[in-house]
């Protein structure tokens, strides 16, 4: 049915239905990184292990008390990690995480 | 972020040609404010000198100091905004829109609900007429779709909502079995990397000739109207079904790839072609309507590979198997033949589908010095240790790599082929 060229017509919205979002707080944070242990964790993008090794390079320079770790995580880039997820629980203090590219 | 659930703080860092992106699907995830630093762009290619001097230099985004906001990140409190807990429902808009058709037009363009050409309004008229295509209910959900696994939560989405869709591409009722047999997939046309990749959907089965689809000259061409609005349909429902085709956000392909526009729609060419049909090959009786996908990077022709100007027969399979030197091993390759060069093959001993694609895992080889210097292509799993550089190795380890279907009008014998591997076949006639 054609309709005017000012006449209003109602249409449906094309969009789906997107999930609920569930706020996941944050870890409380370090009150120091001095003593510290870090993980510098690439996901495997081209050029993230070249990169962290640069950030332990300036942690040795400017904060030679924090010790890093690197660790590559296993799979694709969306992958889990169990067993990496597991070291880092039991070892880190925190983790810098290098993700792309 | 899952490291943050474990109770470590953690500074997640990527480039600034991501920030949108990583900015998005931080909230998307639950942590609109994850401490996300940024480096200038690219860090992949880039000296040590240079990515030294990013950590010396500034974040881009903020213009703090990069290594004091990545030591922040993990050291400075937590505000109460980065503390909050609760849940949330991500807007997607009013049920329906109410305004005029010029109007609506502009709304929908400027909302990023199109392919950014002009749409056939969704009406509820139209809706209710293109429901009427199948006899499944209306708040049925067909699936859950996301533009890359793992990125970005999956959306889910009615029968309705493919209907609407599927008006706004100019489908007819006809058609939409074939659609909801997509979307059932949750496969997107706009998968979501930096590669600009490409997806395709074969159909099989006596449907094709229900919807009077183009499987002869200008198949994979703009010369037929089911072939053209399926593959458009299923580029607007990427979009709108489930957040994605937002370009920097849920869309990072560096270049863009034009078969995006409405995908590589193939009905194969049961009657002309010699072989058994795709679907068949697949386990399917030959009367089921079913729709196999492809996914990978580009189509290209295959008119230039050796051999084809050999006479009196063309050696084809030679020049299919020089054609897929320079794909990349991650996907396979996907052979679309006109059916003269499927009798071609034929006339050159290759009786089945199946002779050939023996025949192509054996003599397609490569070096694996060529193997290591190529992206996106690997050695067989665990001879890396054994294998040499002058090595001679299979380019790839199945057959199964190979995949071939027979579409075309026989003007003149020619093919073409994709760096795409097959994902799935799904039955159509689930969703009459």
């Amino acid at each position: 049915m054609a309709a005017g060229a000012g006449s209003k017509l109602e249409v449906l919205n094309p969009r789906g239905i997107p999930p609920p979002i569930t706020l996941i707080p944050m870890a409380k944070r370090l009150d120091t990184l001095d003593g510290k242990t870090v993980y510098l964790v690439s996901d495997g993008f081209p050029g993230a292990d070249a990169f962290l090794n640069q950030i332990s390079i300036w942690f040795k320079k400017n904060m030679p008390s924090v010790t890093t770790v690197y660790r590559l995580k296993a799979g694709g880039f969306a992958d889990d990690d169990p067993k990496l997820m597991a070291e880092i629980k039991e070892k880190a203090n925190g983790v810098i995480m290098a993700i792309g590219h | 972020m899952q490291i943050e659930k474990m109770g470590i703080p953690t500074a997640p860092m990527v480039t600034i040609a991501f920030k949108d992106l990583a900015k998005t699907n931080a909230a998307k995830r639950g942590m609109p404010d994850e401490r996300i630093c940024f480096t200038p762009h690219p860090v992949w290619g880039k000296t040590d000198e240079q990515m030294y001097a990013y950590l010396e230099g500034n974040d881009p985004v903020t213009g703090k100091p990069l290594m004091k906001e990545v030591i922040g990140a993990l050291t400075d409190p937590l505000t109460a905004d980065e503390a909050k807990t609760g849940t949330v429902t991500p807007p997607t808009g009013a049920p329906t829109f109410v305004d005029t058709a010029d109007n609506l037009q502009q709304y929908f363009l400027d909302n990023g609900m199109t392919d950014f050409m002009p749409i056939i309004l969704p009406t509820r008229e139209r809706v209710d007429a293109m429901l009427k295509g199948t006899s499944h209910k209306p708040d049925e959900v067909v699936g859950k779709m996301t533009p890359a696994q793992g990125a970005f939560p999956a959306w889910s989405f009615t029968v309705e909502q493919v209907a609407v869709n599927a008006v706004m591409a100019g489908c007819i009722p006809d058609y939409f079995p074939t659609l909801l047999a997509i979307g059932s997939t949750g496969i997107s046309a706009l998968f979501s990397s930096t590669n600009s990749l490409v997806s395709a959907v074969v159909i099989n089965g006596p449907i094709r000739d229900k919807l009077q689809m183009n499987y002869g000259i200008g198949a994979m061409g703009p010369f037929n109207q089911a072939n053209a609005c399926i593959g458009r349909a299923w580029t607007l429902m990427s979009k709108n079904l489930d957040g994605g085709g937002v370009a920097g956000e849920t869309y990072m392909g560096s270049q863009g790839n034009v078969i995006n526009y409405n995908n590589l729609i193939i009905p194969e060419n049961e009657k002309d072609s010699p072989w058994e049909p795709f679907h068949v090959q697949k386990g399917f009786k030959p009367e089921e309507n079913i729709a196999s996908f492809f996914f990978g990077f580009n189509i290209t022709q295959g008119q230039g590979g050796k051999g084809l100007g050999v006479k009196p027969i063309p050696k084809y399979n030679e020049a299919m198997s020089a054609n897929v030197a320079p794909f990349a091993s991650l996907f396979g390759a996907l052979f679309i033949l006109d059916p003269l060069v499927a009798h071609g093959l034929g006339d050159l001993g290759f009786k089945t589908k199946d002779d050939i694609a023996d025949w192509l895992q054996k003599n397609t080889t490569v070096t694996v010095k060529d193997v290591k210097s190529m992206l996106f292509s690997g050695l067989p799993r665990g001879q890396a240790a054994t294998l040499k550089d002058d090595d001679v190795i299979p380019k790839w380890e199945r057959k199964d790599a190979y995949n071939f279907v027979v579409c075309g009008g026989q003007t003149n014998p020619y093919h073409q082929l994709a760096n795409m591997s097959y994902r799935v076949s799904v039955s159509i006639d689930r969703w009459t």
